[in-house]
């Protein structure tokens, strides 16, 4: 029933009309009946099955026809004097078309010379003949000798899956002219009329010719097929690797459906995990918060929720993700390629899809977990308009620790929530509006005197609006917040409230427009920032803490952007895109000078200065360029080719080799300079043998101005960061190969990444130097990568998957000698991460259950067994040295430290 | 030049309890999913034989003393390489020069009566001599700050566990700090505490009552520029646990505190940082921290250790208290050889080697012996002396 609202198809087959609607007999009456009453009525009677769209049939009223016995006759009658068209297939669709009829040739075509019957238009060259071309009339021929041009429009879906499909070239040989169709699957041209033979191809994707006959403006929609073999039996859809699809090198889509099916750890889906098994993307270790993508450090990924960006991704500082996965449409990893749209960091942008509430009933799911239960909920407060979807989740780990018979860990508390709301408001063909809210929260105590809380919040309203069938807005204001408070009162007398936040409002507006063979998008991106460093103030009556506020950063982020998508023939396309990017830091701030000819210290100030308030302390501004070339080598291959820039205004200053909890956000300033990044890469990508993909993807990417801390340094309440601050530069490289088989039965994945990076730190003092200023390996350099992923689907009911994980161990520091001072024994440490700790591996396998499929129960069970590392095995997180006595001995600490097993139950209803 | 950094000095908040909370929520979590720690070996690294110089300038008489080492390879005992044949010198800024003269290997002391004055700047200069190459290095000027005496030294009894179940109650002892500055200048301490206690052998032995010390071997720092006032109302110092004897008998702590600029302060937090705060899931990337002494002849030689000056006060309390629970250290004693009097020793011991004997004539008859294995059993001054300390008797 779904199929009803998807924008319309033409299925073309070489079926005949004439002899299909005959079969369909139909006697009674219709009177009155509204069409789509009368749809339900004859899908019941008939083995048929109708596709239109809404808006085509709202005002269609059945008439009495006395005379027809058949389905075609009535449908002849109703649409009489309507633009309205329909094609009935053998198969028993009944295809509903708007403003052109859909014509199958109804003879094979070897016998007839001229199966376009417009004879008068230019006459079809022999070659053009071929079985599998249907040809199509668009617009009204009265109108085919008016002057001028006729604009085609329309949207491509794949016939599998129903999803649109972009990046298909549309081309027409005969004018050398095309277009590539965007994210919506929708693509325009502009032609003389005419007759032409209109070529579909996209990679991954069985290549299609259409005969038109242009009269006039109208719409051309199609479908494809994809060149593997769908799978149809199976629970799971058969979506294709949407690598192949991209027009972007390095663009990663995470299939929800094999998403939903990954082993878990702790019975918890969750979305960053699943984004560590792209080649390419990496962590420091399990439970660290962030993820490192092509050697770009976790502050450098853009995390995107409803279009606002997330400031911390996690609950339990990296052990889940801060996003509830019920939530999630769709997910998209941009770890190169950077669309022109998108701005502000540079390793990576992870665009996270939102779903919409069902528009046609209530519906909703439940589920525990070991850690969590959940609840969301979904369903029409105005039918096909106006829908709400609304998501929770609440750990009840407080009550796991409280029977833990520790009085240390049994007066403890560690629990988080998080709740989404969405509404949407489709109110007409052409705007659609929603609104979408999302909180986290974490909360930590330590007996009763200590506590810990972070908290995110999202808020974004965006305004889609279609001015024509050529140019699309998106408008949409959010913000965004992030901040964490710690008190204390362990001491009386020093008691006290620590608390940074971050504040973001982002406005944006962009505009997709199709022009010619060019599809352009263009835009504005505005973001204000307020920070609060930290502020420290006394607790309780008792407290002598002075109190101390650092001083507020303000400062706006701006960029306009423009890019061009277009053909140069049908095999190759160019997207030249251009960010201008621009930024604007505010007073009132005071600044230290500091003299010049020593490293920057408290005692190498040699003056300030007072910024007033609006005053700019600074301002950075730059172009990014992003380009790319697709080479289509044929349906079956590709070749992209990428460069793109990005710059960083936004800092997260960490001194910890993961995300700790107490780490701050910062905005360039004065001495932080903006993060450049440019990087290059080049893939190739293959679909062979009916099942399997295979891609090859190269990149080398170098990032200025980083920071780096000098060793040792705390900087919490710091107000004078830059003296603390090592500035680095960095660079990386790699090779990601991936091998999959998408279909079937048995699907999996095979990605081995070979990756470097390295840091280097510049500046004319030692003080500000490590490893004296030579390239050294980055916290996440880990050089091999091997991730298989495997799934079985037994049966609708049952599925197996599993997944695998080698990588090198990341470098760490070791101390190489020990000194005594005042009686205390001191270790000298090697070289910033000289070592390496041991290999990582991990081997995780859930099965799934799904209890019921009989549509009429009111409630469907499903059971995920899943155990995390399989294998127990004790994989270092790190390795560290403490002083026993007078000796250091080592230890190495390991997260998971045995097997983890869980059941997750969950139930729609 | 001072005066602008203390106006403008960094605020640093790196309080122990709030390091402290964040290592207790991840010991939350890491319980939660059955971390592990388990020993680590490392393949023996390449060590560097850096120069370590143990520097402290005061304003008190006889506390002066700079001591120069060589770093050890990790892994074997750490005993001090002392660096002999090294010529030291201390300049101040007023154009003085105080030659420094090798006491005990490694040792250099000023003239017994030298003292640094408040106020002014001291620079360290090492020669490495002969046996390193004669290798020249020189301190950043470092000025002498005064310090505030301490206010008190207290102690809070601290129960480890209740009585239960025919167990008695287990006590310990939390040692704490008060000072404050009425100027409000001060802003940065450290402590270096050594404790002496009286101790007895329940035996009937020649050595049987002794006095040991020990050196306070963590690093102690508090910065109060956090506060409204330098105060300092109560620094958790020392804490003795109930499995020693020091609490047994009569326990004495001399506390020195000494005042510290800031750039000392922030290496001696620094080191705290990679040294001490490890183990986390969070720790900071290690790193050796640069010390205020740099190589002359080349200036990327990593030199180890600080030169310190400052003030120091000092102050002393005894502890003469009953505790609950104190662990009886000499339970493995009497796991040896018991036999009668008239017995010969067995032919693999030899007294006062390998064998002590530490009671002899336990009633009633046949009158026996106990030979020991352990010499602590057996001869008190194998972990102390017998000689009594002068300050013994001011608690008098």
């Amino acid at each position: 029933m779904k199929l009803r609202n998807l924008i319309l198809i033409i299925l073309l087959l070489a079926t005949s009309k004439v002899g299909a609607q005959e079969k369909y007999k139909l006697s009674g009456s219709f009177k009155d009946l509204t069409f789509k009453e009368f749809v339900a009525k004859t899908e019941k009677l008939l083995p048929v099955k109708f596709f239109y769209k809404d808006e085509w049939i709202n005002e269609l009223k059945l008439g009495e026809y006395p005379d027809c016995s058949t389905l075609s006759c009535v449908l002849d009658n109703l649409f009489k004097g309507s633009a309205l068209f329909y094609v009935i297939e053998e198969s028993g669709n009944i295809v509903i078309t708007n403003n052109y009829a859909v014509k199958i040739s109804s003879l094979p075509v070897e016998k007839d010379n001229k199966f376009l019957p417009p004879s008068d238009f230019s006459s079809l060259s022999e070659t053009q003949r071929t079985a599998e071309i249907s040809s199509v009339e668009i617009g009204n021929p009265a109108e085919k000798n008016n002057p001028g041009k006729a604009a085609v429009s329309g949207y491509i879906t794949n016939k599998d899956t129903r999803e649109p499909v972009a990046g298909v070239t549309v081309f027409i040989q005969k004018l050398s002219l095309g277009a590539i169709t965007n994210e919506y699957g929708f693509y325009t041209l502009t032609l003389p009329r005419g007759i032409y033979q209109v070529k579909f191809s996209f990679i991954g994707m069985r290549e299609k010719t259409l005969n038109v006959n242009l009269y006039g403006a109208g719409e051309l929609n199609t479908d494809m097929s994809s060149v593997l073999i769908p799978l149809k039996e199976t629970v799971i859809s058969a979506q294709k690797s949407v690598t192949l699809q991209r027009f972007e090198v390095g663009a990663e889509k995470i299939n929800m459906n094999s998403f939903k099916l990954l082993p878990t750890s702790m019975g918890e889906s969750d979305i960053i995990k699943s984004v560590l098994l792209l080649p390419g993307v990496q962590s420091v270790g399990e439970g660290s918060a962030g993820f490192n993508v092509r050697g770009g450090s976790a502050d450098q990924n853009l995390i995107l929720l409803y279009g606002a960006p997330i400031y911390n991704s996690s609950h339990f500082f990296g052990f889940f993700s801060a996003v509830n996965s019920d939530i999630i449409k769709d997910v998209t990893l941009y770890k190169g390629g950077i669309p022109s749209r998108y701005g502000g960091r540079i390793s990576s942008v992870l665009d996270i899809g939102a779903k919409e509430g069902n528009k046609k009933e209530f519906s909703g799911n439940a589920g525990i977990s070991p850690i969590t239960a959940h609840l969301s909920v979904e369903g029409p407060i105005i039918k096909d308009t106006l829908t709400y979807d609304l998501t929770a989740r609440t750990t009840y780990s407080n009550w796991i620790l409280g029977l833990i018979n520790d009085p240390s860990i049994h007066n403890s508390r560690a629990s988080f929530y998080d709740f989404n709301g969405k509404i949407t408001y489709d109110f007409n063909k052409n705007n659609k509006i929603d609104l979408s809210g999302y909180t986290s929260h974490d909360a930590f105590r330590f007996k009763s005197d200590t506590t810990y809380r972070y908290n995110n919040n999202v808020i974004a309203l965006k305004w889609r609006h279609f001015f024509n069938s050529r140019l699309f807005s998106s408008i949409s204001v959010n913000n965004s917040s992030y901040d964490y408070e710690v008190s204390s009162q362990y001491l009386q007398t020093e008691a006290f409230v620590l608390a940074h936040k971050i504040n973001s409002t982002g406005f944006k507006a962009d505009f997709n427009w199709f022009l010619g063979r060019n599809e352009i998008n263009f835009g504005l991106d505005l973001t204000r920032y307020a920070i609060n460093p930290g502020s420290y103030l006394p607790y309780g009556d008792s407290s002598v803490v002075a109190p101390t506020r650092l001083q507020m950063q303000r400062s706006w982020e701006g960029a306009l952007y423009i890019d061009d998508k277009f053909l140069i023939n049908d095999m190759l396309s160019v997207n030249l895109g251009l960010r201008m990017s621009s930024y604007f830091d505010f007073g009132p701030q005071t600044v230290m000078i500091y003299n010049p000819e020593f490293s920057k210290s408290t005692s190498t100030i040699i003056d300030t200065l007072n910024f007033k308030s609006g005053k700019v302390i600074n301002k950075y501004a730059g172009p990014e360029f992003r380009v790319s070339l697709n080479y289509r080598i044929s349906d079956k291959s590709s070749i992209k080719i990428n460069y793109n820039r990005t710059r960083q205004y936004l800092h997260l200053l960490s001194n910890s080799t993961s995300i700790s909890p107490t780490d701050t956000w910062k905005l360039s300033d004065y001495y932080i300079k903006p993060e450049i990044g440019d990087q290059v890469a080049a893939g190739f990508y293959e679909v062979f043998s009916n099942s399997f993909e295979a891609s090859a993807e190269i990149y080398y990417k170098s990032i200025q101005n980083m920071i780096d801390f000098k060793g040792g340094t705390d900087f919490i309440m710091d107000d004078n960061i830059e003296k603390d601050i090592v500035n680095v530069k960095g660079k990386a490289y790699g090779l990601e190969l991936v091998l999959k088989r998408t279909e079937g039965k048995l699907r999996y994945s095979i990605g081995y990444t070979y990756s470097r990076t390295f840091v280097r730190s510049i500046s004319d003092f030692s003080e500000e130097m490590i490893n004296s200023g030579k390239w050294f390996p980055a916290n996440f350099d880990k050089p091999n990568d091997l991730i298989i992923t495997f799934n079985y689907i037994f049966s609708r009911r049952f599925s197996i998957s599993s997944n695998y994980t080698w990588s090198t161990g990341r470098p760490i520091t070791y101390p190489v000698s020990t000194y005594a001072m005042y009686d205390e024994v001191l270790i000298h440490y090697s070289d910033r991460n000289k070592y390496r700790i041991p290999d990582y591996s991990r081997l995780d396998l859930s099965f799934q259950v799904n209890g019921n499929l009989r549509a009429r129960r009111l409630i469907h069970p499903n059971w995920t067994f899943s155990v995390y590392n399989l294998l127990g095995r004790e994989n270092v997180y790190s390795i560290y040295f403490k002083k026993v006595g007078d000796l250091y001995t080592g230890y190495k600490l390991s997260v998971f430290g045995r097997a983890i097993p869980s059941v997750t139950c969950s139930f729609d209803f | 030049m001072f005066i602008l950094s203390c106006i403008y000095s960094n605020k640093k908040y790196t309080e122990s309890q709030f390091k402290h909370l964040i290592r207790v929520i991840i010991l939350i979590i890491l319980f939660m999913f059955n971390s592990c720690i388990s020993q680590f070996i490392p393949s023996a690294g390449i060590s560097a034989d850096l120069l370590v110089v143990e520097g402290l300038i005061t304003d008190q008489p006889g506390l002066n003393i700079i001591k120069l080492s060589i770093s050890m390879p990790l892994g074997g005992r750490s005993i001090t390489r002392s660096l002999s044949g090294g010529s030291v010198t201390v300049s101040d800024d007023m154009g003085n020069d105080y030659n420094l003269s090798e006491t005990t290997q490694g040792t250099y002391i000023p003239d017994p009566s030298f003292q640094g004055v408040v106020g002014r700047s001291y620079t360290l200069h090492v020669n490495s001599g002969p046996t390193r190459n004669n290798v020249n290095y020189v301190s950043t000027p470092v000025l002498l700050k005064p310090v505030p005496p301490i206010d008190t030294v207290y102690y809070e009894r601290q129960v480890l566990a209740s009585a239960s179940d025919g167990y008695p109650s287990q006590e310990g002892c939390q040692i704490y700090l008060a000072t404050h500055d009425p100027e409000n200048k001060c802003r940065f301490y450290r402590w270096e505490f050594e404790e002496t206690w009286e101790f007895s052998l329940p035996y009937i032995v020649p050595n049987s009552h002794c006095w040991t010390t020990q050196y306070s071997t963590n690093i102690n720092i508090k910065n109060t520029s956090s506060l409204s006032e330098d105060k300092i109302v109560k620094f958790p110092l020392n804490f003795v646990t109930n499995n020693t004897d020091r609490l047994k008998e009569k326990y004495s702590i001399l506390v020195k505190q000494y005042s510290l600029n800031e750039e000392e302060y922030s290496y001696w937090e620094k080191l705290q940082n990679t040294i001490e705060q490890v183990g986390s899931l969070y720790d900071m990337t290690p790193e050796s921290i640069p010390s205020n002494i740099l190589c002359i002849e080349r200036p990327e030689e990593k030199v180890l250790g600080y030169f310190s000056v400052s003030g120091v006060k000092s102050k002393r309390i005894f502890i003469k208290d009953q505790f609950r629970g104190i662990v009886d250290l000499y339970t493995d004693c009497e796991n040896a050889v018991i036999g009668p009097v008239e017995d010969p020793v067995p032919g693999n011991l030899t007294l006062g080697v390998n064998a002590w004997v530490i009671i002899d004539h336990r009633e009633p008859p046949p009158p026996y012996r106990i030979i020991t294995f352990i010499k602590g059993c057996a001869d008190c001054t194998s972990r102390g002396t017998t000689v009594e300390p002068d300050f013994w008797k001011d608690s008098k």
